[in-house]
């Protein structure tokens, strides 16, 4: 009997992966691809495979690691989310043109929306750049059988493939049927080939020769491959390409309206495979693009007289395809070509009802007792006009309390810190500047930005927010606990040795519960960079309370009489466990939210919250 | 058959246990099971919808005015969660102490056909020992209404299937809890 369980979108990849045989599994994580690993982990342990998983320390680094493999001759996969591949780019084009040996697949997972990322980035044009073939599925279990088609199209035509999830498929729960595992039993053997592995650009042209002569035999390929089909043949006027979620949105959409019009759904959209996509244009007067997220198809498409698209304005140019826009789009466009007016159902007497009610807004915080919230507290007060740069991580939120002004990407903390201190400098001008970045985000680009700051002058206070995991993404170990990806032992490399290690010499480690302590630190930092032009670190060391629950130390605290109501916590302290009472007379504390770390006694100004402990 | 449910309420409230255990129920029925939940950034605190279809449906996501059923643990994540519900569709709201919803809304669903329940589950899952239940004490009292198209034994033995262990009595207990005031709620209705 074959089984079926519910997995979740990356379970499904994870499920994919073992199911081809993937000998060797690295990954960075970030949102929305960070489950692939754990589940991989769990199938790991449950069917007692030998697969090697690691969390790399960056995405970069994951992926040179598991291109070794595959060069080797193992099967391997490197898993990130859309961003990552940024940071992976370099080695990605290269390796287009090198070639693989075993299958090599890279999982890519796009945050349309965007959800929990800075841009809303299509990878599917990493895959044209690079000029590597694609697979986009629409569901979990298409995904968990398009890891494997990823596989042997990547050891047929030795060719890197990236397989582009979106947030709506990684994030999807599904039944999924699983198949057998496949074992394919390879030692490692890497076979030389200088003018390969190690070619000079002189062979590259060659290389990038014999690029293109795969990629065109793969497009031939895709022509007939099971995952471009047409899914409904009606001889309709109007035809509609789509692709990933964008596809299940639209088919449920026309089952509920009960429209007939075709649909050729792409699951390779690159190379396109252009005759399938040519005939299907032909056979219509018009046809619609909807695709998530920018316009790879409809870029590919050379003949565009009869497509409606992103080119034409009907279809949004940012934005999640929601089923909502979707039909948006699907309403405007057959109204346009007299075809139907199908009666778009939102109510909008209820809609308008709701926003009469003027909702807050929830957003997102530092969770009560966090580490996180101490240190920028203290940070804030102690240089209430400083710059502030930050990065990637839960810390993020540290725009609540005021204390973030930067994020731009992975390591930037540190690099804007440098930059704008030699912006200010050039004009004499020695201001406070205050860089934050987390553990997880030193270990994966702080350091090339430290050492690169220490060695041009640049002086600015860097605090490292150590909670000894990575948090945002879901608890992923760190280079600094030393425990991997799979629960096995390995080397700790300790935070102080290395930015001692980048040339800093000034280092201090606090625990940010201790408010004035950490104050007391950061102005003897600042005396330091004053006086030496250098740069000072501070180490925030607390474990993240969600993670390591057993760390909590608790003390518990009561608001007295003595609360003026002045809500000074409530603006500078931001902690959702302190609401204003009713008659909006004084704070409260919300018992349900506290986490009875004991801070808050730190921070009001007239006493008035004291440890229950007295 | 074909169900799309809409759960939703803050980090914490059991979202996605909830929605296990209907995606849970679908699998041992037989359907087709597609889901999608959306969180915010946070750890903690942040609004949960999960989207959950059972039956034959190509994606995860419910479009407005498509849900046939709404479980809701939290006012203001109920109100914004509304749209969803198709005109005969049913809203089960938790809330905390007495109902206070807006009335221009709630006479707007009654015209719509919408029916919509209240129910302090929470305070009923702290009755039995622990709010955390409340997300199944709510379930229960949706089953014991008759209004959602589930057989109790179904419900509970999927419960029961996923409950961990040490959890099974409280929350067999809670179902029991819930569904005996839907059915009192039901035979009121009648009245």
């Amino acid at each position: 009997m074959t089984e079926t369980r519910i997995l979740l979108g990356n379970e499904a990849i994870g499920r994919g992966i073992v199911e081809a045989g993937c000998h060797i599994v690295t990954s960075y994580p970030g949102t929305p691809s960070s489950e692939i690993i754990p589940a991989i982990v769990k199938f790991k342990k449950q069917l007692q495979l030998n697969t090697y998983i690691e969390w790399s320390a960056n995405e970069k680094i994951a992926f040179d690691q598991a291109l070794a493999a595959s060069w080797a001759g193992k099967r391997s996969v490197v898993c990130m989310k859309q961003v990552g591949l940024n940071v992976a780019a370099d080695s990605l084009m290269s390796s287009a043109y090198t070639g693989v040996v075993g299958g090599f697949v890279v999982v890519s997972c796009d945050d349309p929306g965007p959800h929990s990322s800075q841009t809303e980035q299509d990878s599917r044009f990493y895959a044209m750049f690079a000029k590597v073939p694609c697979y986009d599925p629409s569901t979990p279990q298409e995904a968990k059988e398009m890891v494997k088609a990823a596989f042997n199209l990547s050891e047929k035509y030795k060719i890197p493939v990236i397989l582009r999830s979106t947030i709506r498929v990684s994030h999807a729960k599904q039944s999924v049927v699983f198949s057998p595992i496949q074992k394919i039993d390879r030692k490692a053997d890497f076979q030389k080939d200088l003018h390969r592995w190690a070619a000079t650009p002189r062979y590259r042209l060659d290389l990038h020769r014999e690029l293109n002569k795969k990629l065109c035999e793969i497009q031939e390929y895709f022509e007939d491959n099971k995952w471009n089909y047409e899914s409904v043949q009606k001889e309709t006027k109007l035809g509609i390409i789509t692709c990933s979620a964008s596809f299940v949105a639209l088919m449920d959409i026309m089952k509920q309206f009960a429209l007939d019009i075709d649909v050729l759904k792409i699951g390779t959209p690159f190379p396109l495979p252009h005759a399938k996509v040519t005939n299907f244009i032909n056979a219509h007067e018009k046809v619609l693009l909807i695709e998530e997220t920018d316009t790879v198809i409809e870029s590919q498409i050379i003949d565009k007289s009869k497509l409606l698209g992103r080119f034409t304005n009907h279809v949004p140019i940012e934005g999640e395809l929601l089923p909502e826009t979707i039909c948006n789009i699907l309403q405007k466009t057959l109204k346009e070509l007299g075809i139907t007016d199908i009666k778009i159902t939102s109510d909008k007497k209820l809609n308008l009802l709701i926003k009469e009610l003027d909702l807050p807004i929830r957003k997102p915080t530092l969770c009560p007792g966090c580490p996180e919230r101490a240190a920028f507290f203290a940070i804030r007060k102690t240089f209430p006009k400083a710059i502030y740069t930050s990065d990637i991580g839960c810390y993020t939120l540290g725009i609540n309390l005021n204390a973030v002004d930067t994020v731009l990407d992975m390591g930037a903390g540190i690099t804007m810190a440098s930059g704008f201190y030699h912006a200010y400098n050039q004009d004499n001008n020695d201001i406070p500047i205050i860089a934050t970045m987390g553990d997880s985000t030193f270990y994966h680009s702080g350091t090339s930005s430290l050492l690169s700051a220490v060695y041009n002058n640049a002086s600015f206070i860097l605090v490292v927010l150590d909670n000894e995991i990575t948090a945002m993404t879901g608890m992923q170990s760190t280079p600094g606990i030393g425990i991997t990806a799979d629960g096995t032992e390995g080397r700790k490399v300790p935070l102080q040795e290395l930015i001692v290690g980048c040339g800093v010499e000034w280092v201090k480690t606090i625990d940010p519960y201790d408010v004035e302590g950490i104050i007391k630190i950061l102005k003897e930092a600042r005396e330091y960079t004053q006086k030496e032009k250098q740069i000072a670190v501070i180490i925030a060391r607390h474990p993240c309370l969600i993670r390591y629950p057993e760390a909590i130390i608790k003390n518990p605290v009561d608001i007295t009489d003595d609360c003026t109501g002045c809500q000074y916590c409530i603006k500078f302290f931001e902690c959702p466990a302190l609401v204003l009472n009713a008659e909006e007379t004084k704070v409260e504390i919300d018992r349900k939210l506290c986490s009875d770390c004991g801070i808050c006694m730190q921070v009001c100004p007239t006493g008035a919250i004291v440890s229950q402990k007295k | 058959m074909q169900t799309q449910i809409i759960l939703a309420g803050v980090g914490g409230q059991g979202i996605l246990f909830a929605s296990k255990l209907f995606s849970e129920l679908g699998l041992k029925l037989g359907l087709n099971v597609i889901s999608s939940e959306t969180h915010g950034m946070s750890q903690r605190g942040g609004s949960v919808i999960a989207h959950l279809k059972l039956g034959d449906f190509y994606g995860p996501l419910i479009m407005e005015n498509s849900a046939d059923i709404l479980y809701s643990f939290e006012k203001n994540e109920t109100y914004k969660t509304l749209k969803f519900l198709q005109k005969s569709g049913v809203c089960f709201a938790n809330t905390v102490g007495k109902s206070t919803f807006d009335k221009k809304i709630l006479s707007h669903l009654k015209e719509k056909g919408i029916i919509f329940k209240t129910f302090d589950a929470n305070s009923e899952a702290l009755k039995i020992g622990s709010a955390l239940t409340t997300n199944i004490v709510l379930i229960g009292y949706s089953v014991g209404t008759g209004l959602i198209p589930f057989e109790c034994k179904d419900i509970k033995e999927t419960l029961e299937s996923i409950s961990k262990k040490k959890f099974i009595p409280i929350n067999m207990t809670a179902f029991d809890r819930g569904f005996q005031l839907g059915c009192a709620n039901k035979l009121n209705s009648k009245e």
